[in-house]
């Protein structure tokens, strides 16, 4: 028995429509995008008190998304656990096009994009997150193209050792960005545990995303599909979230606890729409709810439990990436401490922020930039099985004995 | 040697040469070349003091003073006027009494600038002689130095503004990040920085710009004889910018 | 090499993305060499006043490499505080307008210097 990859027919009107929508949200990005250029980026109603708006909080929620893909990948090139080797290829191209996507939002979101392509490689700042990276991203997205490269041609040294690089260095890269903020100055931003929440919220959401992917696509095309895969993953889900939740405890519990710290923790708690976001969003839909669901016996071991389940996961990490970059560009930075700026020509106090319908279309036309390459890859590349199932022991041997 | 093997060879030599080029140039691109002897800066320490007890809470003429020399922009809306020099207004309690200050605040030209370590293309940087300045020709907008800034004082050309008061100047365009540089282009011919000419204009004279590394200057011993602060000493960034009374 | 991993079937539209970026590519560098090729315009010197004799490189030089320069003052007065005597705002001493100077050449290689946005040139 081996593994057949096959692509997919691609001429249904389900397909064409889904090309369809994906090329029209890109084409309205574009144009939104060209708009800012052209006009400054007032109009997407950022300001000099909230400098980051929702592009932002799209990259790194992007960026966090390619990391469970890559663990999904990683159970067979890294773990070498057979039965998930069928979803590898569609892991590791999943896992480049959202790296794509975190880098497409972060470059539409400069205010000289002329100039990205250029500076940032000629003159380098070493002590710049920002500068460390880019680097960081591109390697990653180099590494899974050689990856995907292995995959393809079934080269068996050399994906296990690319998968192991890749596993590594896709932790530098969650670091890395978790760092951009952890390492920040704003009293809410600036937290060594950030990186480390950070790369335990891009498993989880990750790891939901891939299975909502795989069953999606699984039982639109009709192939074969075990639940118990499905249920190992959900499993695994229900780990990262229960880190997920300890992170967000103990960052928060000490901010509340410390003196100087109290009153930006009663801000970010209780202080506005963010905490809506944080409490509902993140701490209720995105880990209780969806744990519950995984832990509990009549719904965890169903594929309907744990898809559920998934499909809240990816809504409340993008909540969690909201209220990370949010709230601590809103909350003022202290001055004075001890007095109370009363006037002032700037915006003093703590800011608002809204968004705006040209955030969105550019943050729709990213998702329609890589939602065309993943539909693009489905149909040209073979990255699809042609069946995924739970192996016997004796297949197990054999394809381990003729692999050698 | 086969065609495959000269591909492969001639490939890891371009690699070879070429990654090290660039490693090179990222490398020796960390530091300014500080040692420089033609550089007229080196050995210089610019530092400010402003006296609160001499600035009058209702004039605003430092202000206009700076918007008109730097070709700041200006819209009219909070959101989005730049303001390298403002002034702010600060109530609290010492004891049972009530006290109100009004504080012009500016960059604070740090020691230990927090916007230029972050900056990814050495667009912030600090001069040689203590100035925190932008190179507006290189800065990307990333408005990560805004992120940095634990003094609000860095802003961003959100919009164009088509007035150009001061021709000879040149303005910036939109997208890029800006801060006060001190009026360094005075400053590098001998002249004193626009808001303290404006300041001496108007008779407050409470806007005092000198050398600090200058031991005689009148800057060095308002500093080391009079209880000057800082704005949030305990960060660590080493501002250069002294408030007499606040 | 063997592309198994391909849909062999559409292996052609699978090129178009491809290939489009390789035309876009194309474009951009195909119209610079057009550029390049055809005739300098004629632009026009003003000397109001007749304070210079010449410029401060010869005509040649200036003609090609004039951003070099622009650019080394640049780095000079922005980096290093070296403010000398050459500079955007002594051009304009001789070479008055933009529309009949700087834009002539900038035009005809295509060329959109982002300067005059800043830099006041009238």
């Amino acid at each position: 028995m081996d593994i057949k990859f096959d692509s997919i027919e691609g001429d249904s009107t389900q397909y064409r429509l889904m090309m369809l929508t994906f090329a029209s949200f890109a084409v309205a990005g574009f144009i939104a995008t060209w708009y800012v250029i052209e006009h400054g980026l007032w109009v997407t109603g950022m300001n000099n008190r909230v400098p980051w708006g929702l592009q932002i909080v799209m990259a790194v929620y992007y960026i966090g998304l390619s990391a469970g893909s890559l663990v999904i990948s990683g159970l067979y090139g890294v773990f070498g656990k057979l039965e998930y080797k069928p979803f590898a290829r569609i892991a590791v191209y999943l896992a480049m096009l959202f790296l794509i996507a975190g880098l497409l939002s972060i470059l539409t979101d400069q205010g000289r994009i002329d100039r990205v392509f250029v500076e940032p490689f000629v003159y380098f700042n070493l002590q710049s997150m920002f500068s460390i990276n880019p680097i960081l991203y591109i390697g990653h997205i180099l590494i899974c193209l050689l990856y995907l490269w292995a995959l393809f041609y079934e080269r068996k040294k050399l994906t296990s050792v690319v998968a192991t690089l890749a596993f590594g260095w896709a932790f530098c890269v969650h670091t890395g960005t978790g760092a951009i903020f952890g390492f920040g100055a704003r009293v809410l931003y600036e937290s060594p545990l950030l990186p480390a929440s950070f790369v335990a919220a891009a498993m989880a959401s990750g790891t939901a995303l891939m299975i909502l992917m795989i069953v999606g696509l699984f039982r639109i095309t009709k192939r074969r599909l075990d639940d118990e895969l499905i249920i190992w993953l959900g499993r695994f889900l229900a780990i990262c979230l229960l880190v997920v939740v300890y992170f967000m405890f103990v960052e928060n519990a000490y901010r509340a606890y410390v003196v100087e710290l109290r009153d930006a923790a009663m801000y970010y708690l209780f202080g506005g729409l963010h905490s809506l976001f944080f409490w509902v969003g993140l701490i209720v839909i995105g880990c209780f709810i969806p744990i519950f669901l995984l832990f509990y016996r009549k719904t965890g071991k169903t594929v309907r439990g744990i898809v559920i389940a998934s499909a809240l996961v990816v809504f409340g990490v993008l909540c969690e990436r909201y209220v990370i970059v949010l709230p601590g560009l809103t909350h003022p930075p202290e001055l004075f401490p001890g007095m109370e700026i009363t006037e002032s020509l700037l915006q003093e106090g703590i800011a608002s922020y809204s968004l705006s319908i040209l955030e969105i279309l550019q943050a729709l036309g990213v998702f329609g930039v890589i939602g065309f390459l993943f539909g693009w890859g489905l149909k040209y590349l073979k990255l699809l099985p042609t069946e995924a199932r739970i192996l016997k022991h004796y297949e197990t041997t054999e394809i381990i004995s003729r692999e050698k | 040697m086969d065609r495959r093997d000269f591909i492969k060879t001639a490939g890891g030599l371009i690699l070879t040469v070429g990654s090290g080029t660039y490693a090179f140039r990222i490398l020796s691109a960390t530091g300014v070349s500080a040692s420089d002897p033609s550089n007229p800066l080196i050995g210089k320490k610019w530092g400010m003091v402003i006296d609160l007890n001499k600035c009058r809470s209702d004039c605003t003429d430092c202000l206009t003073a700076c918007r008109t020399e730097n070709n700041v922009s200006y819209h009219g809306d909070s959101r989005w006027d730049n303001h390298w020099i403002r002034k702010v207004k600060i109530e609290g309690e010492v004891g049972h009494t009530k006290i109100e200050k009004t504080v012009p605040l500016l960059c604070n030209h740090c020691d230990n600038p927090p916007c230029a370590q972050v900056c990814p293309v050495k667009a912030t940087y600090k001069r040689d002689d203590g100035i925190v300045i932008v190179d507006h020709h290189r800065c990307i907008g990333c408005r990560y130095c805004m992120i940095a800034c634990p003094y609000n004082a860095r802003q961003f050309n959100f919009k164009n503004d088509d007035d150009w008061p001061n021709a000879d100047h040149p303005k910036r365009s939109h997208g890029v990040a800006e801060a006060c540089n001190l009026c360094a282009h005075r400053l590098d011919v001998g002249q004193m920085p626009a808001c303290v000419e404006a300041c001496q204009k108007c008779g407050a004279n409470a806007i005092l710009v000198g050398d600090l590394n200058d031991r005689k200057s009148e800057i060095n011993r308002i500093t080391s004889t009079l209880p000057v602060k800082r704005i949030r000493e305990d960060l660590g960034t080493e501002p250069k910018v002294y408030y007499l009374g606040l | 090499m063997k592309m198994d991993f391909v849909n062999n079937k559409n292996i052609v539209f699978a090129a178009i993305p491809i290939l489009i970026i390789l035309v876009l590519i194309l474009y951009g560098v195909l119209s610079n060499v057009v550029a390049i090729g055809s005739e300098p315009p004629q632009v026009v010197l003003e000397r109001p006043d007749a304070k210079y004799d010449k410029c401060v490189r010869d005509t040649e030089y200036m003609r090609f490499h004039h951003w070099e320069l622009l650019r080394e003052i640049r780095e000079n007065v922005v980096r290093f505080g070296k403010r000398g005597e050459v500079g955007l705002n002594k051009c304009k001493e001789c070479h008055t307008s933009r529309v009949n100077f700087c834009d002539q050449c900038h035009h005809a290689v295509s060329m959109s210097p982002d300067c005059f946005g800043c830099h006041n040139y009238p």
